[in-house]
């Protein structure tokens, strides 16, 4: 066997006790055609047990000194779990075999109180919905997966569901989902969870990344700066029940910025041949879903005057939700049509505030039970909630006022 | 399982519980090992492991039966086996949709239709690194460089060894098996200065590539239908540049660092390549296991420089065609590959014809900022999924888009040549000189600090567990 050494590098194998002199780390790049030897790894002298025990207590106290600063400068709070791929994909396979399921967009997140669902119908719903994604794609998701035989809820803003042609923010996450599912990313998620009960900097919103680049609020003309993206409005607890970031409520500065973010749902009119379109896929999905035993049933959530004008010019309720009924032969319930559900908080705009997002999951689910059999108010249901039930009293009183002007 | 995530930890903290156990064996400690490096691989996909298994038994066998072979035509016929083996299941598992895909349009090309089933197959991690780690063991002792491992253990070790298993450094049987053979225990200090390097590498996987230069790469290389400017194409095609030394020399560090600590040495695979001064000196300080790799087994065997000029430029042109393709089964990084062997062959010619040239100072960091321009065209090559978008940005860049988009932001923009400027400069300024020399002349406290702020960063940057970019390869 060939020798692979220098008479230089002999000895130098292995590891080794203070930086080796320049020109004596060789790699494979200086021996060409021939057998590596063991390499050498050169150990800098260096206190390193003792820089090791420094960096040990000096990283605890700066984690410990962030964590309070996020708790009181910041307002996040430990047991906010936050949501990931993993998480959606944990939540998705066990939506095979549950008896209710809710896909959709982030309103539908926020507004569906799963404890009140439970507490109503003795079911608690499994929550695949995603934020900032299409729900049509989710429903043909469904639609392609055999083991699904429950009923599904799709909860839909009407702009992104007849206007956008891409399934959206949780493209990923669906796109790989058989990735997600697998044992690393599992316990990835197990664990994060774990240590985000007990730490509340652990937002993926407030990522040094992302506060680093928060102070740009436009310089450069032409393009979105990072102002313009939709920062933290939520929080996530298990069971991927989200509800609005109660900072939002309190504020000013941070409401005032989501509402921003939404830039008013502005955007072009959705042509009547795409609703048609998204009309026809989503009737073949729900066929689909119907032939092997399960069933759909569509909700629309609230969202406040401010975005409704643009969502209602974009596309009108005539246009879109009532034509989905029909065309795709399906039932659901619109917010509109709720009595109880009219004039609740909607503190940016788009989501409900958490108070309100119970008040109106009671109304949709009372609704719900009426429209398909699979869903039954239990016997000792608790008793209708009213906008009363989260509406401050003065904010109340201000509405009221507004609409008798 | 990767090291940028929390998994991870908590199985490095069991596998150095378990090598510094008082009452396991050295014998017993390989196989807790190898079981640790199976639950490594397996974490990602189970049922791939079958293919570590066929690599292993293969090649231990085909390297046996080398040795005990009489006539040179079975030795040649076994080391056959391995290569076809081993290059089979590659070629199956990674290049099977691509080579279909381009029979479908040469079938078209000449007029047949052909609509075969969709080719629905996933890519195991890491089978490009460790194909290539296990092919040397047999090429080695078929080329009679070294004599097959000694025992099974050490070598099924060496195949399945997780800190290199995924995602190289390309580890040769020569360089990992014979520490298999003594007890290795790390002291303290080694075990320190490993988890120094392994911090530098997530620091610089989690907070920099992913964290910091990511968006602006993606701000521009993904925007669809969207033509980007001068500035923007420039921007994050220097980005991507910092994006993918940063992810790949940082799970490199890393896992030199997590093989430290547990009292083994692996070779470098980057030593400061931005700094390189013409594009050999490129390759001999970036992914240097690969390089060294492709040259000792493709470049060499097709004939190298020992049979003249023309033959030399084809080997070089050809090796670097199929390091190209190496990393992914697209035209694109043919490209990338070709244009690398372009650039040394255009040097090669450069030197013969040159020899008495010798560059002042001044020469020299013109030289390494010239390598550094043309790297990074080909990294719009590497980075962009198809011509089309590679031509897009190529054309950005030479500012030559009619209607250009603004498309990065001004602050991650601010941040990302930052970064970018600043590992620039670390790689000329220690082009000559290693991390540990540094370290070495460097005060104590300052170290010491310097390691806080990138372990700190780490946490409160809170890695999204994101998958290294050369998994994929």
């Amino acid at each position: 066997m060939h020798s692979s050494t220098s008479p230089s590098e002999r000895g130098l194998t292995g590891t080794r006790e203070g930086a080796l002199p320049p020109g004596l780390r060789k790699t494979a790049a200086d021996r060409p055609g021939q057998a590596q030897p063991v390499p050498t790894r050169d150990i800098p002298t260096r206190p390193w047990v003792k820089m090791g025990l420094f960096v040990l207590c000096a990283v605890t106290v700066l984690t410990f000194a962030w964590e309070w600063n996020a708790r009181t400068n910041v307002g996040l709070r430990a047991g906010d779990i936050g949501d990931s791929p993993q998480a959606w994909a944990e939540s998705r396979r066990v939506a095979d075999l549950a008896a209710v399921a809710i896909i959709g967009d982030s309103r539908i997140l926020f507004d569906t109180d799963q404890a009140r669902f439970q507490a109503l119908t003795g079911i608690r719903p499994v929550q695949v919905g995603h934020v900032g994604t299409n729900a049509r794609p989710l429903l043909e998701h469904f639609a392609n997966d055999s083991n699904f035989h429950g009923l599904l809820i799709v909860g839909i803003a009407d702009t992104m569901y007849f206007g956008m042609p891409v399934i959206g923010l949780g493209g990923d996450a669906v796109h790989n989902y058989a990735k997600y599912d697998k044992p690393s990313q599992l316990t990835g998620l197990w664990l994060d969870r774990w240590l985000q009960r007990y730490f509340a900097f652990m937002d993926s919103d407030y990522r040094l990344s992302r506060q680093a680049i928060r102070f740009d609020d436009g310089w450069r003309k032409g393009v979105d700066s990072p102002y313009e993206d939709v920062w933290k409005i939520s929080e996530t607890f298990p069971g991927r029940q989200y509800f609005m970031w109660d900072r939002i409520e309190s504020d000013a500065y941070l409401r005032d910025h989501a509402r921003h973010a939404w830039d008013a749902f502005k955007g072009p009119n959705i042509p009547p041949p795409l609703a048609d379109k998204v009309i026809a896929r989503t009737a073949e999905a729900v066929r689909r879903i119907r032939a092997r035993g399960g069933d759909v049933i569509f909700v629309r959530p609230p969202s406040a005057p401010q975005l409704r004008v643009n969502e209602q010019k974009r596309i009108p309720r005539a246009l879109g939700w009532d034509r989905l009924m029909v065309g795709a032969r399906v039932k659901g319930v619109h917010a509109d049509d709720l009595p109880q559900a009219q004039n609740l908080l909607i503190p940016e705009w788009s989501h409900l505030s958490r108070k309100c997002a119970a008040v109106f999951t009671d109304a949709y689910v009372r609704r719900l039970a009426e429209l398909t059999p699979r869903l039954k108010l239990r016997v000792d249901a608790p008793p209708p909630l009213s906008r009363a039930d989260c509406v401050p009293q003065d904010v109340a009183s201000v509405k009221g006022r507004r609409a008798q002007l | 399982m990767i090291f940028n995530s929390l998994t991870f930890l908590v199985f490095f903290a069991i596998v150095m519980a378990l090598h510094y156990a008082p009452f396991f064996s050295w014998h017993q400690k390989k196989i807790n090992l190898m079981i640790a490096s199976y639950l490594f691989y397996a974490a990602w996909n189970p049922p791939f492991v079958i293919l570590l298994w066929v690599s292993t038994v293969v090649d231990w066998w085909a390297a046996q039966w080398m040795v005990r072979a009489k006539q040179e035509r079975t030795r040649k016929l076994w080391m056959l086996t391995s290569v076809c083996v081993n290059l089979g299941m590659l070629g199956y598992f990674k290049y099977g949709g691509f080579l279909m895909d381009n029979f479908v349009s040469v079938a078209a090309a000449v007029g047949i239709v052909y609509h075969p089933p969709g080719w629905d197959i996933i890519l195991p991690v890491g089978i490009s690194f460790y194909t290539f780690a296990t092919l040397s063991y047999t090429l080695d002792v078929y080329l009679r460089r070294s004599a097959p491992a000694g025992s099974f253990l050490n070598y099924a070790l060496f195949v399945t060894f997780f800190p290199h298993l995924v995602a190289g450094p390309i580890m040769r049987p020569t360089e990992l098996v014979p520490q298999f053979d003594e007890p290795r225990q790390a002291k303290a200090n080694q075990i320190g200065f490993g988890l120094a390097l392994l911090t530098l590498g997530l620091f610089q996987k989690v907070v920099l590539a992913d964290g910091f230069l990511a968006p602006v790469v993606e701000a521009v290389y993904d925007a669809h239908g969207k033509a980007p400017g001068m500035l923007d194409s420039w921007v994050a095609t220097f980005a991507f540049a910092g994006q993918i030394f940063c992810d790949f020399a940082g799970y490199s560090t890393s896992a030199i660092g997590v093989a430290l600590c547990l009292g083994f040495a692996m070779p470098d695979n980057f030593r400061f390549p931005y700094g390189a001064v013409g594009f050999s000196d490129f390759w001999r300080r970036w992914h240097i296991t690969l390089s060294s790799w492709l040259r000792d087994y493709l470049y060499i065997p097709l004939g190298g420089n020992r049979h003249g000029q023309a033959r030399c430029y084809a080997a070089l042109m050809g090796t670097m065609l199929l390091g190209g393709l190496w990393h992914g089964a697209n035209w694109t990084f043919v490209v990338w590959g070709g244009l690398h062997g372009l650039y040394l062959s255009v040097e090669r010619w450069l030197r013969e014809h040159f020899k008495g040239f010798t560059p002042g100072r001044a020469s020299i960091l013109g030289l390494a900022l010239l390598t550094f321009l043309l790297v990074n065209i080909t990294w719009v090559f590497f980075r962009a999924k198809t011509f089309t978008g590679a031509g897009v940005i190529l054309t950005g860049m030479a500012g030559m888009q009619a209607k250009p988009a603004p498309l990065i932001a001004a602050g991650p923009m601010i941040i990302a040549m930052v970064i970018v400027t600043a590992i620039l400069g670390t790689h000329l300024a220690m082009r000559k000189t290693t991390l540990e020399a540094v370290v070495e002349r460097t005060p104590s406290p300052a170290i010491a600090g310097i390691w806080t702020l990138l372990l700190f960063s780490v946490i409160i940057e809170q890695g999204q567990g994101s998958a290294f970019i050369y998994f994929a390869f």
